[in-house]
């Protein structure tokens, strides 16, 4: 019996159409375009474009303070500094030893250094590595103690201002900072006392700002 | 343009609930339409009366794979960006075997289940009770099984990594797989009818 394509039942037409594309997908070659360690230049550029790797100091402070352990915080500086004072929860991650720290390339890590670039240039060297959650504390450390552990309220503030700062005030109080006064730029060099790294335990009553939203995947 | 689209920012959290929502919605519609509200339908699988629950799971997971093989191949989608479950073998395959049970006794798996209650079954309903009281359980008991459940990692791993054959052979093999248990399923819901009728 000649074969007719016309007599076939949908069903039989679509399982045949099947057997036909998983055929030709023999020769077409690796749906992750060869390597897997292959960076995608636009990929890149999309995320470095839209800063959604990006994450400012007062939305770390808030994880920190709702108890989050949905992340790891990585400090890439030397042990030094690490011991003096570090963000808590924070691990000490050398660049040398990055790619063999255990980290999970499904994770969400969040890298600091002093400013900004080891953590740019290790989220650059993770993200080639296929680690796909990888994100760098805006401004590094010194933002978090300019933001975070030490706000300053400008004198000519407006009330709305002022009342926003009431709550960085509470979140400086629980990090062990300082709410500094004045805007005098003399005064950004005068020698804070960093806090002592006895950090409180993620519990104290401070309000967080709406509840960031926890984002799961998979099913 | 390339997929997938939340993964390159072309919309936010906010929009991808809502696109959530709508494939959710379209999702669970799909299922009571192929049947899968009823209990009865789904637990007859397991007797091989009915085998609509393989077909209908075979036919998806075909479409989907050669879906997203072939928009990969033409770079419209970029497949390292997709989540891939990783894979913790002894806890999965236990729990597989719970789950497993949990379907032939109560005839739900959760999604089905939910299909069920939103069709107004009261078995649909207590089956989505059950399961909100194994998370509740689940969840109190976590520090006493999270060794377990984080025992055997195998990373995210594919059959093609695992085997070390090429992408488009091991889809073929699935095609076949599934042409082939469609052929056999045919033909064991034609004996089982024979076997009744008699």
């Amino acid at each position: 019996m000649p074969f007719r394509w016309s007599s076939l039942s949908l069903n039989r037409r679509l399982a045949l159409l099947a057997i036909v594309l998983g055929a030709v997908a023999v020769f077409a070659g690796d749906p992750y375009g060869g390597t897997s360690t292959r960076v995608s230049a636009k990929e890149l550029a999309v995320i470095v474009g839209s800063e959604v790797d990006h994450v400012s100091s007062g939305e770390l402070a808030d994880w920190i303070i709702q108890g989050r352990v949905d992340f790891r915080l990585l400090d890439l500086r030397n042990e030094e500094a690490f011991r003096e004072y570090h963000i808590p929860q924070a691990e000490l991650v050398p660049m040398e030893g990055l790619l063999d720290h255990g980290l999970q390339r499904n994770e969400k890590i969040v890298l600091y250094s002093d400013g900004g670039i080891h953590s740019a240039q290790a989220w650059f060297l993770l993200k080639a590595k296929g680690y796909n959650g990888v994100y760098i504390l805006r401004g590094g450390l010194e933002e978090w103690k300019d933001a975070v552990l030490f706000p300053r309220l400008a004198p000519n503030a407006t009330p709305q201002e002022a009342a926003q700062f009431e709550r960085k005030a509470q979140v400086a109080k629980f990090f062990g900072g300082s709410v500094q006064t004045g805007n005098a730029p003399e005064a950004t060099a005068q020698k804070v006392e960093m806090p002592k790294l006895a950090a409180p335990a993620p519990s104290a009553a401070v309000p967080s700002a709406g509840g960031t939203k926890k984002k799961k995947e998979g099913c | 343009m390339s997929a997938p689209f939340y993964k390159f920012g072309y919309f936010n959290d906010e929009f991808s609930l809502v696109l959530a929502l709508v494939i959710g919605i379209g999702f669970g519609f799909f299922l009571e339409r192929a049947g899968f509200g009823s209990g009865r339908k789904l637990a007859a699988q397991f007797y091989f009366t009915d085998m609509t629950v393989l077909k209908v799971m075979f036919t998806a997971i075909l479409t989907a794979m050669l879906g997203i093989y072939y928009l990969s191949v033409v770079g419209f989608m970029e497949l390292s960006l997709v989540f891939l479950n990783p894979t913790y073998l002894v806890p999965q395959i236990v729990g597989g075997l719970v789950l497993g049970v949990g379907f032939v006794i109560g005839g739900y798996c959760p999604g089905t289940s939910c299909v069920s209650a939103a069709t107004g079954k009261i078995d649909g309903m207590v089956f989505l009770a059950g399961i909100l009281a194994g998370i509740f359980v689940f969840g109190e008991l976590f520090p006493l099984l999270e060794g377990f459940y984080n025992s055997t990692p195998m990373g995210q791993i594919t059959l093609p990594k695992l085997l070390g054959v090429p992408y488009g052979v091991i889809v073929l093999a699935v095609v076949l797989m599934a042409v082939g248990a469609f052929v056999a399923a045919e033909w064991g819901e034609k004996k089982m009818a024979a076997r009744k009728g008699v």
